[in-house]
């Protein structure tokens, strides 16, 4: 076994639902969650659903994989300016090369992201597809 | 005020050993510096990824016992920064007087494994909560780096080539090189697409090594060939980036006055080369077509040198060292300043190390 449930469990939030944190008093969004803000110090943070909706900034399709990816690759990879306005990189699904583009709307949905083995635990996330 | 000397330097040949463990190669790598005259005040190990490379950590504690000294031992481990990290720390604790000597040891196995198992080593430098789990891998960062600094400064792949082609050239003389061939324009431009645009010449290859550095205050008098002082070190660090590299700038900007004639770089991928080098000067899209101005990684660099991993950073110190007293058994640079600047494979942390002939 190489995935073990609370590793999982514990990150739900980041993984399924985009659950950022925001802070209170200046404004800042960080994600994944967390209860401080970098950018004013302030512990006064709540946390926030992101939309899941953004625009393709850029992309890049990797060959290379890690151990339990295989079957994904090669991997699309968007880095994404989300409506809330944080920037991030992650994984793309559902792509039709030619259909990339520039300014691309591309909005979240939950895959699976690998499994511990044929009939081991089974991880899912958030992948990026083109609305 | 005290002062903080390198009075010696070792290094293995990067490589694949695959004969030899990591405790092996950090004794092989200390021995060349040690002698029975020496007290050792501090062990200070270098190391980022021991417990998935080797299953092993309490490794400054054993190559301690391992060499017979009984002293102060800790392993730094700052990603592939540690070096620089580890150098910072000797240098601190020099400083404040309460030690006099420190032998910093760089190490690091990286060469027993498949590709997309040292991926996964690599990778635990990404954020655990999102970006690890989703299966990424640093190089696809690097790539959308390269892609934007692509359309920004309107250039294209070839411009990137050039910092691969000096590597090799640079790295074929050098008798510690991992890849010790020079390497023409075309064979790079074709090489395997990592992560479209980035190539496989564009990343670093990864294997085996061990450096060590020998750290004193000025008043330890040894009979070693050449002495370096260190000017001084800086820090900083920031969140990613894709089209700066903040901790690389701000960290210079605390001692530009130093001026140093020779450089010695974190070149993890291409684009982290020309990034570095724009943030402590060079032309914003241009500093790769002007790499003849400048006297920049003549080890090879990761490229060529090659990627020890958290071991990095003690084979820059020691190449520089060895350039400033005239040992480097490579190609020879001309000056007696020189600047290592040693960060993660992202830039995100950086330290820059000045050293100065005595
Ligand atoms: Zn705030």
């Amino acid at each position: 076994m190489k995935v073990f449930p609370p590793q999982l469990w514990r990150n739900k939030e980041t993984l399924y639902t985009l659950i950022a944190g925001k802070c209170n008093k200046c404004g800042n969004i960080v994600f994944p969650y967390q209860e401080f803000c970098n950018k004013c110090k302030s512990f006064n943070i709540s946390k926030i659903k992101l939309s899941g909706k953004g625009t393709l900034i850029s992309w890049t399709v990797a060959y290379q994989n890690r151990p339990g990816f295989e079957k994904t690759t090669p991997i699309y990879v968007g880095y994404i300016k989300l409506d809330e306005g944080i920037e991030i990189v992650a994984p793309l699904t559902d792509v039709d090369e030619s259909n990339l583009k520039e300014n691309s709307r591309v909005e979240a949905t939950v895959r699976k992201l690998k499994s511990d083995s044929t009939n081991g635990l089974i991880e899912y996330g958030i992948k990026f597809r083109l609305v | 005020m005290v002062e903080v000397l390198i009075q010696d330097s070792s290094m293995l040949k990067v490589d694949k050993h695959y004969e030899e463990g990591l405790l092996d190669l950090a004794i092989k790598a200390s021995k060349e510096i040690l002698n029975d005259q020496l007290k050792i005040d501090a062990l200070i190990v270098s190391n980022s990824y021991s417990e998935k490379t080797a299953d092993q950590v309490l490794l400054s504690t054993k190559l301690a016992n391992s060499l017979g000294i009984n002293t102060l031992t800790f392993r730094i481990e700052n990603g592939d920064a540690s070096g620089g990290a580890a150098i910072s720390t000797a240098y601190y604790m020099i400083k404040s007087g309460m030690i006099k000597t420190a032998l910093v040891v760089g190490v690091e196995k990286l060469g027993d494994f498949p590709m997309h198992f040292v991926n996964d080593i690599i990778s635990q430098n990404l954020d655990e909560k999102f970006s690890y789990r989703e299966g990424l891998i640093p190089q696809s960062y690097s790539a959308l780096r390269m892609k934007m600094y692509m359309k920004k400064y309107n250039v294209d792949y070839d411009y990137f080539t050039e910092w691969p082609y000096l590597m090799h050239k640079n790295g074929a003389e050098n008798p510690y090189a991992f890849l010790r061939f020079q390497a023409d324009k075309k064979t790079i431009s074709t090489s395997q697409v990592v992560s479209d645009p980035l190539r496989l010449f564009d990343t670093s290859p990864r294997a085996d090594g061990a450096a060590a550095i020998l750290m004193t205050s000025d008043d330890v008098n040894l009979k070693t060939e050449g002495k370096v002082k260190i000017a001084s070190i800086t820090s900083a660090n920031s969140e990613f980036n894709v089209l700066e590299l903040p901790a690389v700038r701000e960290a210079f900007n605390k001692t530009k006055d130093f001026k140093p004639e020779i450089l010695e770089i974190h070149d993890s991928y291409s684009i982290n080369a020309a990034l570095i080098l724009e943030e402590i000067g060079l032309e914003k899209g241009k500093s790769l077509s002007m790499l003849d101005s400048i006297q920049v990684n003549f080890s090879g660099g990761l490229k060529s040198r090659g990627y020890p991993g958290g071991a990095t950073g003690i084979y820059q110190i020691a190449e520089e060292y060895m350039q400033l007293t005239e040992k480097f058994p490579g190609k020879r640079a001309s000056g007696e300043r020189g600047t290592v600047i040693s960060t993660d494979e992202l830039g995100t942390t950086s330290y820059i190390i000045n050293l100065q002939r005595c």
